[in-house]
C-alpha cells in the first residue's frame, strides 16, 4: 500500500514549504532515510527523508510550488502501484492533519529501537558538551558519527570532526556521494549552505561554473596567420608614436551632400567620407614625402614613395586585408569611388589579386561606422605612417567665444619613428585636417 | 603531624570545647563511664562530671527534646545517638521543632545544638543500625546535615557544627571511627560547613562521594590511574549546606561525574546533587550522563557478603567511572 510523503511541519511557526528540488523523480527507487527532495521553510532548508522503502510513485507538486505543511506531495509504495492524480485531501481539515501524526509517532519509535544517533528529523542523539562544542564550532551534529553509547555523539567526535573538516569541506551527504561519482573535488566547490555546507546545488553550479564547454577551435592560418604575424612583427619592431587630431567636418559633410548626387550618377555608387578622406590624404601625402615613404629592408634607407599607394583596412570574414589603390594623387572623386568599392567588393569576395595587395605607401583604417572615437593603428610595414579615423559625432566646440555643435571626427596618425620624427608627422597632420576642414582647396 | 583517629579527633573537638564554653554539655545513652556505643566519649565523664556528660534514659524523642529546649534557653547540648537509624524517632522533636523554632520565633529564640550519630553498614549490625538516612533529615528546611569522612574533617566540622546557632545533624560513619590523619591539629580549627573538598585532583572525571564512599572513591581513583584514567574525588563533607560552586567547577572542567553515597540511591541526596548539576551552567559541559550509585533498594542485610554487595564498593566506582568514559 503507497505510503504518502507530507509537507513536513518543520518549526512551531511554519504553515508552508517553498518546494526547492525534488532529489528523487517518480519511478526511483528510495530506501528508508533517503532524502526525497529539499524544502525551505521561512528559515532552513532541509532535505526531507523517506519514511518508507519502496520507489516514489508520485510528486504532486513542483519545484518553487508553495505547499501548506501537512499537504501530501507525493507518494511512495510498490513499483506501479496505482496512487490518485491529484493529492488527496491536501484541504486543511482536521482528519487529514491527524492522519500523518500517528504514522510518523510509529517510525520514530521503530528508529529508536534500532539506536541509530538520529532519533528522528532534526533530532540528533548528542551530549550537552558535544552541542555546546558543535555550537562554538559552528559545525553540524547531523554530519557526525558519534562514537558514544547508542551512537551517541561526544565532545570528541565534534572535535575529531572538525579537525577533519578541515581536510574535508562540509558537505551533504548526498553532495558527497554526487561528487564521488562525478568525480569532482569538493575542495573547488562554494557552499552556499551555512558554514560553506556544500549542497547538490552548488556542485551542479560549480560544474556550470568551472568546466566550461570545450571551445571552438580555429587553426591560424591563411589571412589570421599573415595578420598575426605582421601585426606581431610591426608592433615589436616598430617604435610607434600616434598623435591625434579632432576635425570639424562640416564642409566636409557638406561637400560630399552636394556631390552625392553627381557620384552616383556617374559611378553608380554613393560618395563615402572615405573617399574623400583618401583624396584629402593624398593630396597632404604629397606636399609631404617624408610621411609617404618607408625604410628599405636593409634599413639602410629611407625611401620616399613619389606615388601615393593608398592601403584601405578592410574587414573581411576572413579577416583583416589591405588592398592598395595605386597613384591616389592623380585621381579624382569619381575614380576613387569606382576604384575602392571594386577593392572593397574583391576583398570581401576573396578576389583580390597579388598586385592589389602590394606597394602601399600609406594606410587608412576607418572605424567611424562603429561607435569608436579614437584609436592607436599599427603601422602596417614597411610604410611610415597609418591613418586611424574614428566616428562622427555632434560635438561642442568653442567658436568665437561661444559654444556650437559641430561634427567633429579623430584623426590618430601612427608613425613609425625609425622614419619621420614628431614635428614633420604633426605637420602633416595638421595639413591633412585643414584639407578636410576645407575640402574645397582639393579641387585646386 | 601527630597522627590520630576519626574518634579521637571528635573527643578531642568536644573536650576543648567543653574547657572553652561551660554551655557545651553532652547528653546520651551510655555516654558516661561506658563512653559511649563506639567509645567517642570515653573518658570524658571523668574530666567533665556527670553535669556535663549526662546519661540518658532510652529515648530518643526525649533526648532530642530537652537538647532543644535547653539550646533555646542558650545552652549548647551536643546529643549521641547510638545508632542513627533511631533518629526517625527523634524525627518529630527534629523536623517539627528544633528546624521551625528560630524561624516561628522570627529569631529571638535559636536551637544552637548538634546530633551526634553514627550511620552506615559494614559492621554486621543488620537492617535496623545499618542504615543511612542522611537525605531524611536533608530535605527539612533549618537542619543543617554535616558527614565529615576523615580525622581531620571531623574535628573541624564538628567545631563548625557546635558554634552554628542553627540545628546540626552530624552524621559519623561507624567505618570510620578508626581511621586517622596525620595531619590533625592539637589546637582548635574550624572548617565552615558548605565548603566541599577537593580530595584528589583530576581531569578525566569527577566523583562526588560522601563519608565513607570518599575512600572508596579514593581507592578507584588510585586503580584507575594506572589505566591512564586521572579522577578528582569531590567531598562536598556538608550536604546541607551544599558547596555547588565546586562541583559545578569540577564538572566544567572534566565533563563527566559520578556521584556516589551509601544510602540507598531511591530518593538519596545523590539525585539533589546530580539534578543540581544539570541545572547548573554544567550542564553545556556534560559529556555523558551523571552517573549515581547509592545503596540497593533493600533493608541492609545481616549476612556480610550480602551488605557489601547491597552497598557501593570500590569495584562498583570503578566501574561506574569506565562506563561514563565508555572504557567498560
Amino acid at each position: 500500500m503507497a505510503k504518502e510523503i507530507f509537507m513536513p511541519k518543520l518549526s512551531s511557526t511554519m504553515e508552508s514549504g517553498t518546494i526547492l528540488q525534488w532529489i528523487k523523480n517518480e519511478g526511483d527507487p528510495v530506501d528508508m532515510g533517503e532524502p526525497v527532495f529539499e524544502v525551505m521553510s521561512d528559515k532552513i532548508n532541509i532535505e526531507v527523508e523517506a519514511y518508507e522503502e519502496g520507489f516514489l510513485l508520485k510528486k504532486y507538486y513542483n519545484v518553487d510550488d508553495v505547499v501548506p505543511v501537512n499537504t501530501v506531495v507525493g507518494y511512495i509504495g510498490e513499483k506501479d502501484e496505482e496512487v490518485p492524480d491529484t493529492p488527496p485531501g491536501n484541504t486543511e481539515n482536521s482528519e487529514s492533519k491527524a492522519e500523518p501524526e500517528p504514522d510518523q509517532n510509529e517510525t520514530v519509535a521503530d528508529d529508536s529501537s534500532s539506536s541509530v544517533t538520529q532519533i528522528e528529523q532534526g533530532q540528533i542523539r548528542a551530549t550537552p558538551a558535544a552541542r555546546r562544542v558543535a555550537k562554538e564550532e559552528g559545525a553540524d551534529l547531523s554530519d557526525m558519527t558519534g562514537s558514544g553509547p547508542k551512537q551517541r555523539i561526544q565532545q570528541q567526535d565534534v572535535h575529531e570532526f572538525v579537525q577533519n573538516a578541515q581536510k574535508t569541506p562540509k558537505a551533504t551527504p548526498l553532495a558527497r556521494k554526487w561528487a564521488e561519482e562525478q568525480n569532482a573535488d569538493l575542495n573547488t566547490v562554494e557552499g552556499s549552505g551555512p558554514g560553506g555546507k556544500i549542497y547538490t546545488k552548488d556542485l551542479s553550479a560549480a560544474q556550470n561554473d568551472t568546466v566550461s564547454a570545450e571551445p571552438d577551435r580555429i587553426p591560424v592560418k591563411g589571412i589570421r596567420k599573415v595578420v598575426a604575424d605582421r601585426m606581431t612583427e610591426s608592433a615589436a619592431a616598430v617604435p610607434h608614436v600616434t598623435l591625434y587630431s579632432d576635425v570639424d567636418m562640416t564642409e566636409l559633410v557638406r561637400m560630399r551632400s552636394r556631390l552625392q548626387d553627381k557620384i552616383i550618377e556617374q559611378t553608380g555608387a554613393k560618395l563615402s567620407y572615405t573617399e574623400i578622406m583618401m583624396k584629402a590624404a593624398a593630396s597632404a601625402l604629397e606636399r609631404h614625402p617624408y610621411i609617404n615613404a618607408s625604410l628599405s629592408p636593409d634599413q639602410q634607407e629611407i625611401l620616399l614613395h613619389r606615388d601615393v599607394n593608398l592601403g584601405l583596412a578592410v574587414a573581411t570574414e576572413q579577416g583583416l586585408v589591405v588592398p592598395v589603390l595605386h597613384h591616389a594623387q592623380h585621381k579624382g572623386l569619381v575614380e576613387l569611388v569606382k576604384e575602392s568599392k571594386q577593392l572593397a567588393a574583391d576583398a570581401r569576395n576573396q578576389q583580390l589579386k597579388p598586385q592589389q595587395m602590394q606597394g602601399g605607401t600609406f594606410t587608412i583604417s576607418n572605424l567611424g561606422m562603429y561607435a569608436v572615437d579614437g584609436f592607436t593603428p599599427i603601422i602596417n610595414q614597411p610604410e611610415a605612417a597609418i591613418l586611424g579615423v574614428g566616428q562622427m559625432k555632434e560635438t561642442p566646440v568653442g567658436e568665437n567665444g561661444s559654444v556650437v555643435l559641430r561634427p567633429m571626427t579623430t584623426f590618430s596618425l601612427s608613425f613609425d619613428h625609425r622614419v619621420v620624427d614628431g614635428a614633420p608627422a604633426a605637420a602633416f597632420l595638421t595639413e591633412l585636417k585643414q584639407l578636410l576642414e576645407d575640402p574645397y582647396e582639393l579641387l585646386m | 603531624m601527630r597522627e590520630i583517629t576519626y574518634v579521637e579527633a571528635l573527643r578531642e573537638c568536644m573536650s576543648q570545647e567543653m574547657r572553652e564554653n561551660e554551655n557545651v554539655f553532652l547528653m546520651g545513652e551510655d555516654i558516661g563511664v561506658y563512653g559511649g556505643a563506639f567509645g567517642v566519649t570515653r573518658g570524658m565523664i571523668e574530666e567533665f562530671g556527670p553535669e556535663r556528660v549526662r546519661n540518658t534514659p532510652i529515648s530518643e524523642a526525649g533526648i532530642t527534646g530537652s537538647a532543644i529546649g535547653s539550646a533555646l534557653t542558650g545552652m549548647q547540648p551536643i546529643v549521641e545517638l547510638q545508632f542513627s537509624d533511631f533518629i526517625t524517632i527523634a524525627m518529630d522533636q527534629l523536623a517539627n521543632q528544633a528546624a521551625k523554632l528560630r524561624y516561628m520565633y522570627g529569631g529571638k529564640g535559636n536551637v544552637p545544638m548538634v546530633l551526634r550519630t553514627p550511620a552506615g553498614s559494614g559492621t554486621g549490625a543488620a537492617a535496623q543500625h545499618s542504615q543511612s538516612l542522611e537525605a531524611w533529615v536533608a530535605h527539612i528546611p533549618g537542619l543543617k546535615v554535616v558527614q565529615p569522612s576523615t580525622a581531620y574533617d571531623a574535628k573541624g566540622l564538628l567545631k563548625a557544627a557546635i558554634d552554628d546557632p542553627n540545628p546540626v545533624i552530624f552524621y559519623e560513619h561507624k567505618l570510620l571511627y578508626k581511621t586517622s590523619s596525620d595531619d590533625v591539629p592539637e589546637d582548635p580549627y574550624s572548617i565552615p560547613l558548605g565548603q566541599a573538598d577537593i580530595k584528589r585532583e583530576g581531569t578525566d572525571v569527577t566523583i562526588v562521594a560522601t563519608s565513607v564512599m570518599v575512600h572508596r572513591a579514593l581507592e578507584a581513583a588510585e586503580k584507575l590511574a594506572e589505566e591512564g584514567i586521572n579522577v578528582e574525588v569531590i567531598d562536598p563533607r556538608s550536604i546541607v549546606p551544599l558547596d555547588e560552586e565546586t562541583i559545578v567547577q569540577s564538572v566544567i572542567k572534566t565533563n563527566r561525574v559520578v556521584v556516589v553515597h551509601e544510602a540507598v540511591k531511591r530518593g538519596g541526596y545523590g539525585g539533589e546533587i546530580a539534578s543540581m548539576i544539570t541545572e547548573s551552567e554544567a550542564f553545556d559541559f556534560l559529556d555523558a550522563p551523571v552517573k549515581r550509585l547509592g545503596a540497593s533498594p533493600v533493608p541492609v542485610p545481616y549476612n556480610p557478603e550480602l551488605e557489601k554487595a547491597m552497598t557501593p564498593q570500590t569495584e562498583d566506582l570503578i566501574q561506574a567511572c569506565r562506563e561514563t568514559l565508555q572504557r567498560a
